[in-house]
């Protein structure tokens, strides 16, 4: 079913960094079920979700509760719930190939995506078995959606210095503050909640619309997801009883962040879904326009445009199912007799680096695949009249929402050095030129942690190591099994290479320079020749073609 | 009542076919396979009186190991026992229309609903045959189906029209494309699928073999399509339709 089996060995956190060339789980071993699984999301994405996206952006009343309905009926409430509440129990790298195949259309993925995950997962990891109980089969079954609220007007990135308080009274907590910017508020029937008990204790409540003294405001106008709902919830003495606290009050920061560890994989598997469309809709428009009087998906410069967003999405779905299956082992060995959710904060928290520079790494990959579709557009890509402008607007919130990419990079880093990994780092031998710059990198940034331009180059340099290793040991295990696609996979993997490796080359020289080093760096030949089979292939298949 | 649904892997509609290198047989290098799908429809026709009326639905399968693939997928979409007669063998419309002969006997099938053909060779000929060999009533091309007790009540597409035809049960049903639209796979259907039976049986157990009379010689791809042109008017459209050789609605 998952893809435990497959990485026999156990990784902790962040051994990415010095393992050489471990074996990784890979998306092509899922099973034929979570085959059939994927088959089923991508089906209903492309025949329920696609032909609505007109009337989803105009926010037509009714029309995406009931296509969340729908989905729900076939088992996408919430396929990593536990069975117990209505869910189907499934491993995490289950769940997010559903989510990848879901989410073709940017506001039905941030709508679907924020109900099955961070609507949920806090109730699911920390809930009781009584808040469990209360509210998990609702959210499941779809009768209402869930909603996480976390920032406010003036608290963002730095999430804990919100204002939003709860007073103790009695058996009950009183609520009072404005979360903003919350996914779903319009639909949602349950909120889970950050407030400061006293002003000082940050805590994790879950608060139902219904609750007197809770109100949403207006939709905010934004540039994309249009189709999505994002309002504030204003809560005036919303009374919550004191067992609707989530863990432990004061620990709401462990329930905040390990939600969005995980969060930050999925929000992975949305971007894949949206770089599958921006790949089918850029490889169809260039078959069929034709200038100088040959199909424009003849020319160098737009088949590269093509290569380079494939060999980047290789590396970027490599990544992710490696991650995934990470924590689907992590969760899998939580002691059935120990504290539950002592045990489930610790797995989430496990490889919160991963997840970190996945969430980068592929938002970015969907920024510029979704650049380079409508540059492919011309003209044409500019009006409204194409797909590839909303697919463009939709995209731009991914690099800025759980958690921004900078505050990612920063965290990354961080927890590198604070997890003791860069001297590990030190004493592993360098399988590759990015591993020696990310050796060499991470050693002079490490007393750098308060400047961060360099941590962001080392955070760079992590990640195009993790991405680069994850899509060469990818495509490794596909041509020792013999797999179909193993040729243009090895393509993709050394084209992704030298792209990194010259990425890599100019973050060290500038992290060298920061730290006022000298900036010398030894740069080997790469070769970019992989791009004219990845495209070749593309165009082939209209779209990705792994 | 029992009914029982033949189905056959066949490669994805969609998928681009190759021919191997020797012009013998496609290419099945990294193609994707599925629930041929006339079956497809045949099986949710049967999950559907299954749901009105509680039939038992059985779904069956001659090939190699990976039916194995589609038989719990059809479980999946909400047949009840799977059985896979499991052969490398090759066998040709009458072939196959013999051993499932065999196979409506051993279950005692009240019914049985399959696809009017399957969509690697077209051959539309397994469901008539089998008519033939257990001398039961046939209904082709159905895109509707009512049923009692004792008799079926069938519309069939054909060239001329809309035919209903009423036949007693025991009976054969094949289907047309308009007869229904399968339903999604739901995720909790998949999940359920893996406790349902699936019984691995071979030809001998069923006192069969393998039978094929037809001898494939060569294959190729069909012939490119030239391109079309664009007419100024309907008159221009006519005056074509009439006078070009190979022109056509």
């Amino acid at each position: 079913m998952s893809l435990a089996d497959q990485a026999t060995h156990s990784s902790s956190g962040g051994s990415f960094l010095f393992e050489s060339h471990p074996p990784i789980a890979i998306p092509e071993n899922f099973d034929s079920d979570v085959q059939l699984m994927a088959d089923t999301a991508f089906q209903f994405a492309r025949n329920e979700v696609i032909p609505l996206i007109e009337r989803l952006d105009e926010q037509e009343e009714g029309l995406m509760m009931s296509l969340v309905r729908k989905a729900c009926d076939l088992g996408f409430g919430g396929p990593d719930s536990p069975e117990a509440y209505g869910g189907l129990g499934l491993p995490k790298s289950v769940a997010t190939r559903i989510l990848e195949m879901l989410s073709l259309n940017g506001s039905f993925s941030t709508t679907i995506g924020v109900h099955q995950g961070v609507g949920q997962m806090p109730i699911a990891l920390f809930g009781t078995n009584d808040l469990k109980s209360r509210y998990l089969p609702p959210l499941t079954a779809g009768e209402y959606m869930g909603a996480y609220a976390l920032s406010e007007e003036k608290s963002g990135s730095d999430a804990l210095s919100g204002s939003a308080k709860a007073v103790c009274d009695g058996s009950d907590y009183v609520l009072s503050g404005k979360k903003m910017w919350i996914s779903n508020a319009k639909w949602a029937g349950s909120f889970i909640v950050f407030a400061k008990v006293d002003g000082q204790e940050f805590t994790a409540f879950i608060v139902e619309r219904d609750m007197p003294g809770v109100s949403i405001s207006r939709e905010e106008h934004k540039m994309g997801l249009k189709g999505s709902s994002t309002a504030r919830l204003i809560l005036d003495n919303v009374r919550v009883p004191a067992e609707n606290v989530l863990y432990h009050p004061g620990q709401g920061h462990k329930v905040a962040f390990n939600t969005l560890n995980i969060g930050r994989c999925k929000l992975a598997a949305m971007a894949a879904g949206q770089v599958r469309s921006a790949l089918s809709i850029g490889t169809k428009y260039a078959k069929e326009r034709k200038q100088f009087g040959k199909p424009i998906a003849s020319f160098g410069l737009i088949r590269d445009k093509i290569a380079r967003s494939v060999s980047s999405f290789f590396a970027a779905e490599s990544m992710l199912y490696r991650t995934a299956n990470l924590i689907d082992r992590a969760f899998a060995s939580v002691d059935p007799n120990g504290n539950e959710v002592e045990e489930n904060r610790k797995a989430a928290e496990e490889f919160q680096i991963e997840c970190s520079l996945v969430k980068v790494f592929a938002t970015e990959t969907l920024s510029y695949a979704v650049d380079e579709a409508l540059q492919i557009h011309g003209g044409y890509g500019f009006t409204e009249e194409f797909p590839v402008g909303r697919l463009y607007r939709d995209a731009r919130v991914m690099r800025i929402y759980e958690g921004t990419n900078e505050i990612n990079r920063v965290f990354a880093f961080d927890r590198i050095v604070k997890r003791g990994l860069v001297e590990k780092l030190a004493d592993a031998s360098p399988t590759t030129v990015i591993h020696e710059f990310l050796i060499r990198g991470s050693r002079a940034a490490k007393d750098h942690l308060g400047e961060q331009e360099i941590v962001a180059c080392a955070s760079d340099l992590a990640m195009l190591h993790f991405a680069s290793q994850s899509a060469n040991v990818r495509a490794e295990q596909l041509k020792a099994s013999g797999h179909a696609n193993s040729e243009v996979a090895l393509a993709a993997a050394s084209h992704f290479e030298a792209v990194a490796t010259t990425t890599a080359a100019s973050r060290l020289i500038e992290l060298l320079d920061r730290c006022g080093l000298s900036a010398k760096v030894e740069m080997p030949a790469v070769s970019f020749a992989g791009s004219a089979t990845v495209s070749e292939a593309a165009f082939e298949a209209n779209g990705y073609p792994l | 009542m029992k009914i029982l649904v033949p189905i056959k892997r066949v490669p994805d509609p969609y998928a681009r076919i190759r021919l191997n290198a020797d012009s013998s047989a496609i290419d099945t290098t990294g193609l994707k396979f599925e629930i041929n799908p006339f079956d497809e429809i045949a099986i949710e026709e049967a999950v559907r009186i299954k749901e009105r009326s509680g039939s038992e639905v059985v779904v069956v399968s001659i090939g190699a190991a990976e039916c194995e693939e589609q038989l719990r997928k059809a479980l999946a979409i909400g047949a009840d026992k799977a059985i896979h007669v499991e052969t490398v063998e090759k066998f040709d419309s009458l072939g196959i229309a013999k051993v499932l002969k065999s196979v409506v006997q051993r279950e005692s099938a009240d019914l049985v609903i399959m696809g009017k053909q399957a969509i690697d060779d077209d051959a539309n000929q397994a469901g008539q045959m089998l008519a033939a060999l257990l001398d039961w009533p046939q209904a082709t091309f159905a895109s509707k189906v009512e049923l009692t007790d004792s008799t079926a009540t069938v519309t069939r597409e054909t060239d001329t029209g809309q035919e209903t035809l009423q036949m007693p049960i025991p009976c054969i049903i094949t289907t047309d494309l308009r007869l229904n639209e399968p339903r999604y796979v739901a995720l909790p259907g998949i999940i359920k699928a893996r406790t349902k039976p699936l019984d691995k049986i071979e030809l001998s157990d069923l006192g069969a073999t393998a039978e094929c009379n037809v001898e494939v010689l060569s294959m190729s791809q069909p012939a490119g399509r030239s391109s079309g042109r664009k007419v100024a008017s309907v008159d221009e459209l006519l005056e074509a339709l009439r006078n070009e050789k190979g022109a056509a609605i």
